[in-house]
């Protein structure tokens, strides 16, 4: 069955459109730093997670299992990149 | 099943981009491609994190001083909607429009380029109002080496989408080009993806402090 709308990712389209619009309340309000920086790295991880589900659809096709863990190994590699780093040079440790 | 074969509606498979060998090995090389410019990008979100604000003096510009809403805000919507119309593409490809989908390149394609204006704009104010320079500071290598390279891969986007519509614009559709147009959509989607970040880590991040 071809589909002529793509509904879905209409869907998908406002619904990262709401987040981009929590991400800004973070300047509109004033917040404290810790809620701000968590609410916007919510909202960007799931603006991320919103592009690869419904408008990349890693879930569909037959190397499913490939292309996830692949991704899941690349996203490990940049956390450990990017806090490690935060870690090292901005952060420090004692 | 040839690939240059001429299809009719009832002839196309649903997912042309995966009906062939070459489509599905394009399709996975492409998320390994793209799972190695994820660690690629990371490095640079790190450097510019370790860098940030990191100025030789108090005159020099720091990120609260640079950044402005509105510019941003902008840039953002057009790549999100331009992340919408790719898939529309997709959509006419998967069900053999191939004018429409044309169509819907060229809108994704006119909305790269404004956003791409934006941004030389952008660089342009930074360069000329605050003397935020590549070389200026730390922080002002590690913004334009995170900023320029996601807009050097809007740049390449364009050339390729551009490319293979002009390439097939007479050709229409068939299993050897719908995985060359699906890859492509798949790349203009990770820019948005990267960019999502841009904005909340440099941009709304700098904003708050």
């Amino acid at each position: 069955m071809k589909e002529l709308f793509p509904r879905g990712q209409v869907m998908g389209f406002a619904f990262s459109l709401v987040l981009t619009l929590v991400a800004l309340s973070v300047i509109m309000f004033d917040l404290s730093l810790k809620m701000a920086m968590i609410i916007l790295l919510v909202t960007a991880f799931m603006q991320a997670a919103l592009q690869l589900v419904m408008f990349m659809h890693a879930g569909e096709s037959e190397d499913k299992a490939s292309i996830y863990t692949n991704v899941y190994y690349g996203l490990f590699v940049a956390l450990v990149t990017i806090f490690g780093t935060m870690l090292t040079m901005i952060w420090g440790y004692q | 099943m040839q690939a240059d074969e001429r299809f009719t509606d009832a002839t196309w498979p649903a997912s042309p981009e995966k009906a062939t060998l070459e489509g599905k090995n394009k399709y996975l090389g492409f998320w390994l491609f793209l799972g190695g410019e994820t660690v690629l990008f990371a490095s640079l979100f790190a450097t510019y994190l370790a860098l940030k604000d990191k100025v030789p003096n108090g005159d020099a510009a720091l990120a609260k001083d640079l950044f402005e809403l509105p510019l941003t805000f902008v840039a953002t919507m057009l790549l999100l909607t331009s992340s919408l119309t790719s898939v529309y593409a997709m959509y006419h490809m998967k069900n053999n429009h191939f004018k429409q989908m044309q169509a819907w390149l060229v809108i994704t394609v006119a909305l790269g380029f404004a956003f791409l204006g934006l941004e030389i704009y952008e660089f342009n104010h930074y360069v000329h109002e605050f003397h935020h320079t590549f070389t200026s500071s730390a922080f002002g290598s590690a913004f334009y080496t995170l900023v320029g390279f996601h807009g050097a891969h809007v740049a390449f986007g364009l050339v390729w989408i551009i490319s293979l519509m002009v390439r097939n614009a007479r050709r229409g559709l068939n299993l050897y080009n719908a995985p060359k147009f699906y890859v492509a959509s798949l790349y203009w989607h990770f820019i948005d993806v990267v960019w999502v970040f841009i904005f909340t880590v440099v941009y709304l991040m700098g904003m708050v402090g």
